[in-house]
């Protein structure tokens, strides 16, 4: 099994996961009290019999499963998931119009968490059971012990009510029409606290799981050939236990990665980003349905596409790979 | 004679508070001369490996020297400044370690782990050193350096890691080589070829070596003096034909009985009518699935073999021959793929679990790990009743029984109350081998029972073995990758290789006349062999 | 066991955890007997700081005394995260147990399933169920116990599929055992541990998982808990800082006990690390 027939495995594992995500949303719908023709009846406000009906045959409801099944599985795969109850546009172009804030801000708070915690995982692991080894610890207690979206609210708490260092609310300031730099500027400082909210959770994963490689890797064999071979300790921590200690950190952040986007769904909300993450609270607000699961099917096929890569990453760092997992 | 190389004084080695003993090493004084490799043997715990470490400055986190002097160059190595001591290794002094996949960096290529160390002493280029490299690759018999270089070391053989260990050990000409136990994760023949590369260096470069090992067949190899380590000190130390041939003290002269011969004692036993028939066995394994297609890997291949009671055959190989997986079949731990197992008339084979279960308990297998052949969770006597308790024996009747089994394997039936983590190595064998004779069974089968064992524990398990097969009149199947043990214990042999069957006979025409050039590089291999005096 | 409990109390972290919970536990229980009249009566003016009056943690927007929101807001904590926890280790331990024994097809399957888990963004995915079920407590408890089990079945799976190789396993198989006997007597009391600790560790995640569905509105309606504590002052934050941080420290403090006496298991049940 070489790298290609590896990259290969796992992309045909991606494609499969995207079917079983639309498969799975198909059966999510009918879980749901009422079929589409009752809510839409519903929204028009009336629920004649022959309006349903027409409804019905109009979505195709009143076909056989596996041909109502055929139809929408067609129609995801033309990029057509259906149209918002409530906005009457197709939910890729409502989503699609938030996404690029909700990756900015996943994109800026993976940085921050993989720097922040691989650098704290470093200082820890390099004298296990010490003063900053153990704050380390009861740090990344403390962030896996509080709810994500709270952390958020007591951050804009501190910082934006009683400093008022930062601003608490949107992507940028509201009616000043930046452009070029400053506006980059403008939003960059709007990202700081919703970004490093929903980094610091992951940073204490990182940092954990760093200082747990590091410590694991150092007292393997080839740490100490590298010694033997007389090199300075900086270059035995860089070049052989840091480098091997990455190569499990690069799957983890790509299963983070889904609950980076869980997590991201309640930062949002807290500082009002308007990305993806508050758009699933409206759907669920003004019960849209379609939307709700369009935002399912789009971030978990972003999440498996995120996986692919870090699945490539990882085999062009462990050559290893060659042996199969 | 003149100055020595290294010049070890009074080395304590202190462990960390907590540990069963405070000294690892405690009060060593040796030397090492120019162009001589000193050997230093001993069981485990004897302090061997960490009087090594600490002429290397490299002892585990913890672990220290609390006393003494090692003087190399007119300098106390464990008064250097780290940066000193940094200078010195790779440049002066080398080191190879036991198991050459773990010591090389599985992500990083041959080449730029050579060459790391070359640069670290040298200011020379990347270019120039990994030509450096490859040609100390082909001085050390190895095949195609170019590629080698831009290998990882998962896709070498054990073998090439090891000479890959050695080139790199040996890249900026040291003055002293520590090997530490270099060859104990090999294969046989492969040992032998190391240790043979080994010793050339030596003599080519005259250059010093420190040899770790616990083999004394190893020692009759390769040293020109040897230290003999128990218990954190040096119990005898002298030159090699010496301690070999003469040797003073009853720990040493014990150590060297314990090593078998490999010369066969015993003679086959008369064949009556077979117990056991296995005809044509084989067992395939499928791998990868998907992508890589499912290749089939032929584990064994077409084996036949016959047993009868009261005699052992051994079953010998290498890494890889089959033999576990033929033993597991036998068993039916594993199901064969085809070919019969005729036990006492009946083909177990291919027999449901249901029908298999009567005739199960009288086979029984004693395993190769004592640490994980017996369950934590369990006391002994929990575990030795198990399997009488599995065929409905009152719980009364067995527990009486399993006071005798014990002091039959020679442990205090008291321990029934204790769990298993209590005991050493050869204890637990001993509870294993207790558990299987539960059942009374008529065939015995030994998968590695003593390979995890100290040498003089391991005679005794042997003998142990060997006792309970002639009281109980057991046909025992004994597997082993040790000619020297199959010679001690087994009336005929079987030597597999890649899952087939060279050569079988009795053990002593095997031994003394082989017919396959595969077995005869075996025997070729074993250490020491011929140069150890007959006990 | 008499060993497990002197390892296990012997050190403070875990015996804090379990201080911490237990007045936790009570507080739940003693909660209708306390306050009789429910968390959802108005007793006063909105956002009276702490120390009012007859209001020891103040009141929140409505007017209603936190204290007994909090007092009641635990009952709903505990309830989704003890229920939904022992749904997701019996489906796991059961699915686990059996894949990782008996390999073969259902053990390809599994593990399939358990990487969908992993790869899909699962909070997005309870949101769904919980939305298309319709919010109360069982759509809650359901939808976290059916994201999480195949952690679980994970765990679980891994642990019997080493154990079923270890020497000691065959050793009972060359030795007459039945598979049932063996699973029971053999597999699964060493795979234990690791399944109670990650037991033990996923309360406290449910409980978070939950205040996360409650403060985005997809709580039971009818029942108060503390994300909805939370969700429902996020306009009164500003003026009331109260409202918004007990609740949270409520949550933080339960799940930190929980993870302390995770860990204190996980450290008292694997011998590798109490050496």
């Amino acid at each position: 099994m070489n790298r290609l027939t590896y990259i290969g495995a796992r992309l045909i594992k991606t494609v499969l996961i995207t079917i079983a995500v639309v498969l799975l949303s198909f059966f999510l719908v009918r879980l749901a009290p009422g079929d589409t023709a009752t809510v839409m009846a519903g929204q028009a406000g009336f629920a004649d019999e022959a309006f349903m009906k027409s409804l019905r045959a109009e979505y195709g409801l009143d076909q056989p499963l596996p041909v109502q099944l055929w139809k929408y599985l067609s129609a995801v795969a033309q990029g057509d998931l259906g149209s918002s109850f409530v906005r009457r546009q197709p939910v890729v172009d409502v989503i699609l119009e938030r996404l690029p804030n909700t990756l900015l801000l996943n994109a800026f708070a993976l940085l921050v968490a993989i720097a922040g915690g691989v650098a704290m995982g470093m200082m820890a692991a390099r004298r296990p059971g010490s003063a900053t080894d153990a704050a380390m610890t009861v740090l990344s207690m403390l962030f896996y012990a509080m709810p994500q979206f709270w952390l958020g609210m007591m951050a804009m708490l501190v910082f934006s009510v009683w400093l008022g260092w930062l601003p608490p609310f949107g992507l940028e300031t509201m009616g000043a029409d930046y452009t070029g730099l400053t506006r980059i500027g403008d939003i960059a400082v709007h990202m700081i606290l919703p970004g490093v909210t929903l980094a610091l959770y992951f940073m204490a994963s990182y940092a954990r799981l760093t200082r747990t490689a590091m410590i694991e890797v150092a007292d393997q064999d080839f740490v100490k050939t590298a010694r033997a071979k007389g090199i300075s300790e900086g270059q035995v921590a860089r070049r052989h236990i840091l480098r091997n200690a990455l190569v499990p950190l690069i799957t983890f952040a790509g299963l983070q990665s889904a609950i980076l986007v869980g997590g991201s769904v309640l930062v949002e909300n807290v500082f009002s980003w308007p990305g993806v993450g508050t758009l699933a609270y409206e759907a669920v607000t003004t019960r849209d349905n379609p939307l709700l699961l369009g935002i399912f099917i789009v971030t978990a096929v972003l999440v498996s596409l995120f996986n692919l890569a870090t699945d490539i990453a990882y085999s062009i760092a462990d050559p290893r790979v060659e042996l199969g997992r | 004679m003149g100055e020595p190389l290294i010049d070890i004084r009074d080395l304590i080695v202190a462990l960390p508070p907590g540990a069963d003993r405070a000294h690892a090493v405690d009060g060593v004084s040796l030397t090492i001369n120019p162009n001589e490799i000193l050997c230093i043997v001993g069981e485990s715990g004897s302090g061997k490996s960490l009087t090594a470490h600490a002429v290397m400055g490299l002892l585990p986190r913890g672990v220290t020297a609390s006393g003494g002097q090692i003087l190399f160059g007119g300098a106390d190595l464990l008064r250097l400044p780290p940066s000193g001591i940094r200078k010195l290794r790779g440049r002066d002094i080398a080191m190879i370690f036991q198991d050459p996949m773990a010591a090389l960096n599985p992500v990083v290529t041959i080449g730029r782990q050579i060459t790391e160390q070359i640069r670290a002493h040298r200011a020379i280029p990347e270019k120039e050193a990994l030509e450096l490299a490859g040609g100390l690759l082909a001085e050390m018999g190895l095949a195609d350096p170019k590629a080698l270089l831009k290998s990882f070391p998962h896709q070498l053989s054990g073998g090439q890691r090891q000479r890959v260990m050695i080139a790199m050990a040996l890249s900026l000409s040291p003055k002293l080589l520590i090997a530490d136990e270099p060859t104990t994760a090999l294969d046989v023949t492969t040992q032998a070829q190391i240790l043979k590369l080994i010793k050339r260096i030596q003599t080519e470069r005259a250059m010093s070596v420190l040899f770790i090992t616990h083999d004394f067949g190893v020692v009759a190899d390769m040293a020109d003096r040897v230290a003999v380590m128990r218990h954190g000190r040096v119990v005898e130390e002298g030159a090699a034909a010496e301690v070999l041939g003469n040797p003073k003290h009853s720990y040493t002269r014990a150590l060297i009985a314990a090593v078998p011969r490999g010369e066969s004692a015993l003679q086959p036993v008369a064949q009556d009518k077979p117990l056991l028939t296995v005809t044509e066995l084989s067992k395939h394994f499928r791998r990868g699935g998907f992508f890589s297609g499912s290749a089939a890997v032929t584990a064994v291949d077409r084996v036949s073999l016959t047993l009868s009671r009261g005699e052992t055959l051994g079953i010998v190989g290498e890494s890889g021959s089959g033999k576990s997986t033929l033993a597991r079949c036998v068993i039916r731990l594993l199901d064969p793929d085809a070919g019969e197992i005729l036990f006492d008339g009946a083909d177990i084979a291919r027999m449901t679990p249901g029908a298999l279960r009567p005739l199960r308990r009288r086979i029984q297998m004693v395993f190769q790990d004592p640490f994980s052949s017996l369950n934590p969770r369990q006391t002994v006597g929990e575990i030795v009743i198990a399997g009488p308790r599995a065929y409905g024996e009152d719980m009364k009747e067995a527990r009486e029984r399993a006071a005798d089994i014990l002091r039959l394997v020679g442990l205090n039936p008291e321990t029934m109350n204790r769990f298993p983590h209590e005991f050493s190595g050869g204890q637990r064998q001993r509870i294993g081998l207790a558990r299987a004779l539960m059942l009374k069974p008529d065939i015995l089968i030994a998968d590695e029972p003593v390979s995890a064992l100290d040498v003089t524990v391991q005679a005794q398990v042997l003998k142990l073995l060997d006792d309970v097969r002639q009281q109980m009149n057991l046909a025992m199947l004994f597997i082993t990758h040790d000619m020297r043990v199959a010679a001690q214990v087994c009336h005929r042999v079987m030597v597999m290789r890649h899952g087939q069957v060279v050569e079988s006979g009795p053990t002593g025409t095997v031994f003394a006349a082989p017919s396959s050039d595969y077995t005869r590089a075996l025997l070729a291999a074993i250490p020491g062999r011929g140069k150890l005096a007959p006990v | 066991m008499r060993n497990f409990l002197r390892v296990f109390l012997s050190r403070p972290i875990p015996l804090v955890g379990l201080v911490i919970f237990a007045v936790v536990v009570a507080l739940a229980l003693l909660a209708p007997l306390l306050f009789a009249r429910g968390p959802f009566t108005i007793v006063g003016m909105p956002l009276l700081p702490p120390g009012a009056p007859g209001l020891l943690v103040g009141s929140d927007v409505l007017g209603r005394d936190m204290a007994v929101g909090l007092a009641y807001g635990a009952r709903i904590s505990l309830l989704v995260g003890i229920t939904s926890t022992l749904g997701a280790v019996g489906i796991g331990v059961l699915l686990g147990a059996v894949a990782g024994y008996y390999g073969g097809w259902l053990d390809d399957l599994l593990m399939r399933v358990t990487e969908f888990f992993q790869i899909i963004p699962s909070f997005v995915l309870l949101m769904v169920l919980v939305a298309f079920m319709q919010p109360s407590l069982s759509s809650t408890v359901i939808g976290i116990a059916l994201i999480t089990w195949p952690q679980v079945a994970r765990v679980v799976r891994g642990e019997f599929l080493s154990l079923r190789g270890r020497e000691f396993v065959q050793a009972a198989r060359t030795l007459g055992m039945g598979d049932a006997r063996i699973i029971f007597t053999q597999v699964l009391p060493n795979a234990l541990p690791p399944i109670i600790v990650v037991g033990s560790m996923m309360v406290g995640s449910a409980i978070l998982t939950e205040s996360a569905l409650s403060f985005l509105g997809l709580g039971d309606p009818n029942l108060l808990s503390w994300g909805s504590m939370i969700g429902g002052s996020r306009s009164a934050m500003w003026v009331a800082w109260w409202t918004t941080v007990l609740p949270g420290l409520a949550i933080m403090i339960t799940v930190l006990a929980l993870n302390f006496i995770g860990d204190g298991l996980n450290d008292a049940l694997n011998p590798r690390r109490r050496r």
